[in-house]
């Protein structure tokens, strides 16, 4: 076994995550375990989205000396299911404990068939190492609700192994026999043998060089769906390796406004030529376009019909469908504001109101009707634009109970409800 | 004094009734009731379907209930249609005449080789107007087994136990009363109701080789413990729609009424008034050239103020009846509160538009679809303006057929085929036609909308 190797066992942590749910109308905590890796002597561990996030409230990581110390998260983004903790380094230093870190490795270099190891904590077993080899080095996947309800995956492709992943070995690392980190483990097929995926070792360094800058990621939205041209470039009379297909253009997004419909062929942006004739080839595109900054200008050249036209689009920030969340206890229920994202794929005609995730039994908004789904559009006179309209009436309402009038849209349905003490 | 008078009057009928034979009079008014098997034939398969219905004049006329025949399904889907008499397995060739939108009811019309073997119910209606039936009455009614034992009649007992306004005047009896669709009558023998459809009694059944497991709860659908009562069905026999659709069709346009609660009510000071909320008020509708709004509640029509219900959401059918009642150009006044004040608007209601079940529709076997009309129900569906009626609906996509593969589904939107925007059906029908016949064609490409998002669908088809 290499030096790097062990010095690589050595920097793998165990995370313990307590996080608040709100999904039964009340506070609820979970806990989950995963896997982290560490990067630097100050303390950065390297996880995944879907391990620690926004709604940890609580993290513990368990060093390779199976001392256990506390941890918050910097940042982190579901597109790519990273997340980025610090170890409280003076508990470290108060304690005595030391660790080591990791370094990075280069993903674009493996080889289909290269051996390497995965370390982790599958199902609570703290540092296993598993083997295997790379079985694919540019998988297409995405998931618009594969990070706990967030979008992932449309910003890059994801190293295929054969390794062992199961439960628990989310956010450990790939390896390479010489230590170096090469991925992050993210994900498996359940119910398939083998069949694991880690989001490659190109990605993570950005991903961390941003949360580390800015604690979050960043990306310009242009609201097209890019399809893959393979097989239409006959119908669409265009060269093979030539351009993307416009799959879907979304309603009210830059692209839309600039004029842009399905089934135009994107031939390039800012005059760099796109080939997007494979799915492997659409989320580089993506990715090209999303690191431009918020407020970019872009010159999009697209092909409609037999005519060749450039466009500019002004790109916006990027949001998710996941919009913030938030409880009441006095009613016993658990909302999610509406985001764009959700209002526009949802059809609904505006972004205002918050979708109700769960109910507590026996409190006013059960026993008012409510139920998981429905969208709180308006209380009393006021409509909710947002998280806080619904907090200031709840406190009102927590201090003085009085009758409160409710407007609920239940799929196209409109219903007026009354919350009472 | 003059009422217990009447009262032992009534009673002595109910005895004398008793003495009169049961089964010689269930023997009778069998005659007024029927089976009937129709087919739906839909592209790929041809499914039958029994039902049981009543005869309500002289003329064959037999009522079925609503839930008889599924109203997504399209009349010209609905073949061979045949009426059994009970006990009969020889069936003779029935026409469907269509559904009338107030009372829900199928009419069909038996051939006229079994006409005069059918007794119309009306003639046991009764001197002096429809039969009353009050609490605690004893009611007897008629059920119908299965093609399989050749419609063998048999006769159900019960006595009322509850009467409610759902929103017609309903009994429900103890017990199973009737099969749904077929009559109920008095121990006098006095026609008093017809079985409703969905008030099977459930049961638990117990599985006979398991014997520790856990049973199955089931709905006895064959059989009803509630039925309209006489005064809700027989002025209402005569409503013979003129066209297999049912048209003409009054129509309003306010969209998914839903029914206010007491708490509401007393909330916004009404007290114990009855209302419903407007969710949407459709485009071009009388209710939008009425002038109202999304969010009105209705409280009155026509200056009567909406009777409470128990449930609440009858209500919803009670304003629903009131529109189906009604002909297109006919008015109605509805009172809304909007915010705090109350107002009258005077809708004049309009036919309604064409209905899916109305929609043009061909099935393209190479393909693998259906191609349907785009109708005004499917733009509201899709939250589209009505005015762009343009592209056809994938109705039906087959199997493993090249739209399958393609990743075609039920209910796309085309908008565009090989390119070209799809006008209407019958551009599209031509445009696919020719696809279909061209034997050496390799491919057709489809832009469809789904939801929020459009997709390129490339159909292999060589």
């Amino acid at each position: 076994m290499s030096g790097g190797f062990e010095r690589l066992l050595d920097s793998v942590v165990r995370i313990d995550v307590r996080e608040m749910n709100f999904e039964d109308g009340a506070r609820r905590i979970d806990a989950s375990i995963g896997s982290g890796v560490i990067l630097s002597q100050d303390g950065l561990i390297l996880t995944n989205a879907h391990v620690a996030g926004p709604k940890a409230v609580e993290i513990n990581v368990t060093l390779s000396n199976l001392e256990r110390v506390g941890a918050r998260l910097i940042g982190w983004d579901h597109w790519t299911d990273l997340a980025l903790l610090r170890i409280n380094l003076d508990d470290v230093k108060r304690r005595g404990l030391t660790f080591k870190h990791a370094d990075f490795g280069d993903s674009d270099k493996l080889y289909v068939g290269e051996t390497v190891f995965a370390v982790g904590t599958p199902h609570g077993l703290t540092r296993t190492v598993t083997r295997g080899i790379i079985s694919n080095n540019n998988r297409y996947f995405e998931d618009t609700e594969g990070v706990d309800g967030y979008e992932t995956g449309n910003f890059n492709t994801w190293l295929q192994t054969d390794a062992a992943i199961n439960p628990g070995n989310s956010g450990g690392p790939l390896v390479t026999d010489d230590g170096k980190v090469v991925g992050i483990t993210s994900r498996a097929y359940l119910g398939a043998n083998n069949l694991g995926f880690a989001i490659p070792s190109v990605t993570a360094k950005r991903i961390v060089a941003g949360l580390v800058r800015d604690g979050t990621i960043t990306r310009s939205y242009v609201g097209i769906v890019p399809k893959a041209l393979q097989d239409l470039e006959g119908f669409y009379d265009v060269a093979t390796n030539t351009g993307v297909l416009v799959d879907s253009v979304e309603a009210g997004s830059p692209a839309a406004e600039a004029g842009l419909k399905a089934g135009d062929i994107l031939l390039s942006v800012d005059g760099k030529k796109l080939d997007g004739r494979f799915p492997e080839e659409l989320p580089p595109i993506q990715n090209m376009i999303a690191t431009e900054p918020v407020g970019s200008s872009l010159a999009v050249t697209y092909k409609r019909s037999a005519r060749e036209e450039t466009v500019s689009l002004v790109t916006t920030r990027l949001e998710s469908r996941m919009g913030e969340e938030w409880v009441s206890d006095t009613w016993g229920v658990g909302v999610r504001k509406v985001s764009r994202a959700y209002a526009r794929e949802n059809q609904l005609t505006g972004d205002t109101g918050v979708l109700v995730i769960g109910v507590q039994r026996g409190f006013p908004a059960e026993v008012a009707g409510l139920a998981r789904g429905d969208i709180i559009t308006r209380i009393n006179d006021s409509p909710v634009a947002s998280l806080d309209v619904m907090r200031t009436i709840d406190a009102a309402y927590a201090a003085k109970p009085t009758p409160t009038l409710l407007e609920v849209q239940r799929e196209r349905r409109v219903s007026l409800v009354v919350l009472k003490p | 004094m003059k009422r217990n008078t009447l009262l032992l009057a009534a009673l002595s009928l109910v005895a004398g009734a008793r003495a009169a034979d049961l089964p010689a009079m269930w023997a009778e008014r069998v005659k007024c009731t029927v089976a009937v098997e129709y087919v739906t034939q839909t592209e790929l398969e041809r499914r039958p379907t029994i039902a049981y219905g009543t005869v309500v004049d002289s003329d064959g006329t037999i009522i079925l209930p609503s839930a008889a025949i599924d109203l997504r399904i399209s009349p010209k889907q609905l073949r061979d249609f045949k009426v059994y008499l009970p006990g009969d397995p020889e069936g003779t060739p029935a026409e469907y005449l269509g559904r009338d939108a107030f009372t829900g009811w199928h009419f069909v019309r038996a051939g006229a080789a079994v006409r005069e073997r059918l007794v119309p119910v009306t003639r046991f209606a009764g001197p002096g107007g429809p039969a009353e039936v009050g609490l605690a009455d004893d009611v007897w009614g008629i059920g119908i087994r299965n093609k399989d034992e050749d419609f063998t009649p048999y006769i159900l007992k019960s006595h009322v136990a509850l009467l409610q306004l759902l929103p017609q005047r309903t009994a429900i009896s103890q017990q199973e009363v009737a099969g749904p669709g077929l009559p109920v009558f008095d121990s006098a023998g006095r026609f008093v109701g017809i079985g409703s459809s969905s008030f099977g009694q459930t049961f638990l059944e117990f599985s006979s080789s398991d014997r520790g497991g856990s049973p199955v709860m089931l709905v006895n659908i064959e059989e009803s413990s509630a039925f309209l009562v006489a005064s809700e069905v027989l002025p209402y026999v005569g409503r013979i729609p003129k066209n297999p659709f049912g048209r003409p069709l009054a129509w309003l346009g306010a969209y998914g009424l839903e029914p206010m609660d007491r708490e509401v009510a007393s909330f916004l000071k009404l007290q114990s008034q009855s209302g419903a909320v407007v969710s949407e008020v459709l485009e071009g509708s009388p209710a939008e050239k009425a002038g109202l709004k999304a969010h009105d509640i209705v409280l009155g029509v026509d200056g009567k103020a909406l009777p409470r219900f128990k449930p609440d959401r009858v209500v919803v059918d009670y304003i629903e009846r009131l529109i189906a009642a009604r002909l297109p150009g006919d008015t109605m006044t509805l009172t809304v509160l909007r915010g705090t004040a109350s107002l009258d608007l005077k809708a004049e209601l309009a036919e309604e538009p064409r209905l899916v079940r109305e929609a043009n529709r061909v099935y393209f076997e190479r393909i693998g679809f259906t191609a349907r009309e785009f109708v005004y129900g499917d733009a509201i569906a899709r939250h589209s303006k009505t005015g762009d009626l343009t592209g056809v609906v994938a109705h039906l996509v087959k199997p493993n057929s090249p739209a399958d593969i393609a990743g075609l589904r039920p209910d796309d939107w085309i908008k565009e085929i090989d390119g070209a925007e799809v006008k209407d059906i019958d551009s599209a029908l031509v445009t696919l036609a020719a696809i279909e016949s061209d034997l050496l064609r390799k491919e057709t490409v489809f832009l469809v909308r789904r939801g929020s998002d459009t997709a390129v669908l490339r159909i292999k088809l060589r």
